[in-house]
């Protein structure tokens, strides 16, 4: 990514006023030797710095960023490397049939083992079991992986559509741009969850019948999450469509962007290296909160039982399956999908807040 | 101001056609056929094609989106799959009005609690009181209802176990009736709904707040020694409230939606649970009812605000 560009200094938001605000071509002569006292102006700073590595030191001095970060960190690095590791951890004993049950098979988060329901924690269950004897570590590592893999899915569509369609309807205004509008306008009546509820409702059913022989993403009741994702993306790119075309129809009044049809580049050259790289900070602080609002759709969709079905696991499902046992002896096995889904809510969007401050400094109330 | 309203009921209306639109395709093109699972076993060829005509299956799909949307304007929906003797609207006119309420106290207490916290907040701007506010308020609005739900009814449970006050758990009691035992079964859902959305609200009357106090005309008023109260009350308060009395409409369609995620953590017998059993029942007509009928309080709620707005906002004629 050439974030590193030289035309990124008007993204330099401490020390150089937006350009906008110098319309007329005589007053941009004298703009210039504006920036290059600004860059010198700081006698303690010896490297001069890209923006993206001010905002980078700012989000670092930022703490409640830095410890969202690292949990998020540790959640995913637990969701990859946790299972084959959790799975090999513990000593096998002997059922009432005589047969040796190892690790592999009680840390397994798919094994209902109605011996041991409601197991409190203990060395070879480290959060105990749930109400059907399943190891809750291990449907709570499954559950977060479900989160992650549908966030990143519906991240992915969501940036690609919506930079793609964001820089069209921006650059080139017209009929995209109406059109963008217009489906923003029916999104913003028809929310995502909505949408999800409806799609799930309706197709939901069919696709635990053929979408379960897909390998993986099928298998354990978590055919529907192909659909959910889908949901989620389709309302998602509207919003970071929005925002990529505010932000491009910005950085085009901008004088590189004429400097650049003056050599005569071509459209596609300007959007892809002078228009896309200047959307990284807008595009990364959206999707992060989306993200947040992706985990707890998806959990919102399995809790109505519309999600992730049994035997699989997801922070919904869970906290649906148990949410009786906050009244008798077990709350632990609701409560603690709940804090789990909490916790890595709110580091999300905890960090996309830290983003947004560390890119845009000025955006502080 | 008439025609900002005719092009925003222009635009309405798009949107509406657009989201009937989606609802019934999807339902059209659902797998499966529903009058042939409703005969199960008494599968009678005869009866099979009366019923269809009955449902207005038989038609093609431009004629059946047609009545659709002729039936939505006189608010009929059909008959359900399912029970086959009640029609869609009056399932969902038995649960609606439990929504509805759940719903509008929270509206209404998220503005009570959230406003005076927010302006609270800008007045103390960078102190303490202002941090531990807006973290709460951030903490709050960031995490879904339906776990503070489960937090409360965890705290609900060990408080009447310790007491033995004898709280009642989940359920609803009788809609819009206010004795103890309704007022004991309704707080808790109320209060954890509330308060979610109190954070949001907290946090848009702390910005709009200091974007007054920093107009000039505050400054004027305390340079004309006003007190800081008069200043704060009369000149500053009005004003920040301007863009919170728009978010109201926007909030109502919220209101409806997340309701569904505390009726399940509370058992409560709403709009919810409804969706719930018709899709477990693939009872379509139900799900496109309360898909429509949620759409349309949001788009209303968004037309509300934009006339609160013109209302309120003098500066919106003239433009």
């Amino acid at each position: 990514m050439s974030i590193h560009d030289k035309n990124t200094q008007t993204n330099d938001f401490e020390e150089v006023p937006p350009i906008t605000q110098f319309p007329s071509p005589d007053n941009r002569i004298s703009e210039i030797p504006l920036q290059v006292p600004s860059q010198h102006s700081k006698p303690d700073q010896q490297k001069s710095q890209t923006p993206f590595q001010q905002s980078m030191r700012r989000l670092l001095r930022d703490k409640r960023a830095v410890i969202s970060l690292s949990i998020i960190l540790f959640f995913i690095l637990l969701t990859i490397v946790g299972p084959p590791i959790y799975q090999h951890i513990g000593t096998p004993y002997t059922n009432d049939a005589g047969q040796q049950v190892g690790p592999e098979v009680y840390h397994n988060p798919f094994r209902h083992d109605l011996d041991f329901e409601d197991q409190p924690i203990s060395a070879r269950y480290w959060l105990g079991t749930d109400s059907v004897g399943a190891d809750l570590l291990a449907r709570l590592m499954q559950s977060l992986l479900i989160s992650i893999s549908v966030a990143t899915a519906v991240e992915v569509i969501d940036i690609l559509f919506g930079v793609a369609i964001g820089v069209l309807a921006g650059y080139y205004g017209g009929w995209i741009d109406q059109v963008l509008a217009r489906i923003t306008d029916v999104m913003f009546a028809f929310p995502g969850l909505l949408f999800a509820i409806l799609l799930t409702g309706i197709f939901g059913p069919a696709s635990d019948q053929f979408l379960d022989t897909l390998p993986v993403i099928g298998q354990y009741g978590n055919a529907r999450l192909i659909i959910v994702s889908m949901a989620f993306a389709l309302t998602s790119w509207p919003m970071m469509a929005r925002y990529v075309r505010g932000q491009t129809l910005q950085i085009k009044a901008n004088q590189f962007i004429e400097a650049a049809r003056t050599v005569s580049s071509s459209d596609f050259k300007i959007i892809t290296r002078h228009i896309v790289p200047n959307l990284f900070s807008i595009v990364i602080v959206a999707s992060t909160l989306n993200i947040a609002g992706t985990i707890i759709g998806e959990a919102a969709i399995s809790l109505l039982g519309l999600g992730v079905q049994d035997p699989g696991s997801s922070l919904g499902l869970m906290i649906a399956e148990r949410a009786e046992a906050i009244e008798t002896s077990h709350p632990w096995e609701v409560l603690l999908p709940c804090i789990v889904l909490a916790m890595i809510v709110l580091a999300f969007s905890f960090l996309g807040d830290g983003l947004r401050d560390a890119f845009d400094p000025r955006s502080k109330d | 101001m008439v025609q900002f309203l005719l092009k925003r009921l222009i635009g309405l209306i798009f949107v509406l056609m657009c989201v009937t639109f989606i609802t019934f395709i999807m339902g059209y093109l659902a797998p499966g056929d529903p009058i042939r699972s409703m005969m199960g076993q008494h599968f009678d060829e005869k009866l099979y094609l009366q019923l269809k005509h009955l449902y207005g299956l038989d038609l093609p799909w431009y004629q059946q989106y047609f009545n659709f949307l002729v039936h939505l304007l006189h608010f009929d929906f059909g008959y359900s799959y399912k029970q086959q003797q009640m029609s869609v609207m009056s399932i969902i006119a038995t649960n609606l009005p439990v929504t509805l309420e759940l719903g509008l106290w929270a509206l209404v207490l998220q503005f009570l609690i959230g406003v005076p916290l927010g302006i609270l907040s800008a007045i103390k701007a960078n102190t303490w009181v202002d941090t531990a506010n807006m973290g709460t308020a951030l903490i709050l609005y960031s995490i879904p209802g339906f776990v503070l739900a489960v937090f409360v009814r965890f705290a609900i449970a060990q408080i009447d176990q310790a007491t033995g006050a004898g709280w009642p758990p989940t359920g609803w009691g009788n809609p819009w009736q206010y004795t103890w035992p309704d007022i004991q079964v309704k707080l808790a859902p109320i209060l954890v709904f509330a308060i979610g959305g109190a954070g949001y609200i907290a946090r848009l009357a702390r910005t709009s707040m200091l974007e007054i106090l920093r107009q000039d005309y505050i400054r004027t008023a305390r340079a004309k020694g006003l007190r800081e109260r008069i200043v704060i009350y009369r000149h500053a308060l009005r004003n920040a409230l301007i863009p919170l009395i728009t978010t109201f409409g926007y909030s109502l369609g919220f209101v409806v939606t997340g309701a569904f995620f505390i009726e399940t953590i509370f058992n409560i017998p709403g709009l919810g649970s409804v969706t719930m059993t018709s899709v477990s029942g693939r009872d379509y007509p139900v799900i496109q009812a309360t898909v429509v009928l949620l759409t349309i309080a949001i788009v209303l709620g968004n037309l509300l605000s934009d006339i609160l707005y013109m209302i309120i906002d003098p500066r919106i004629k003239a433009e």
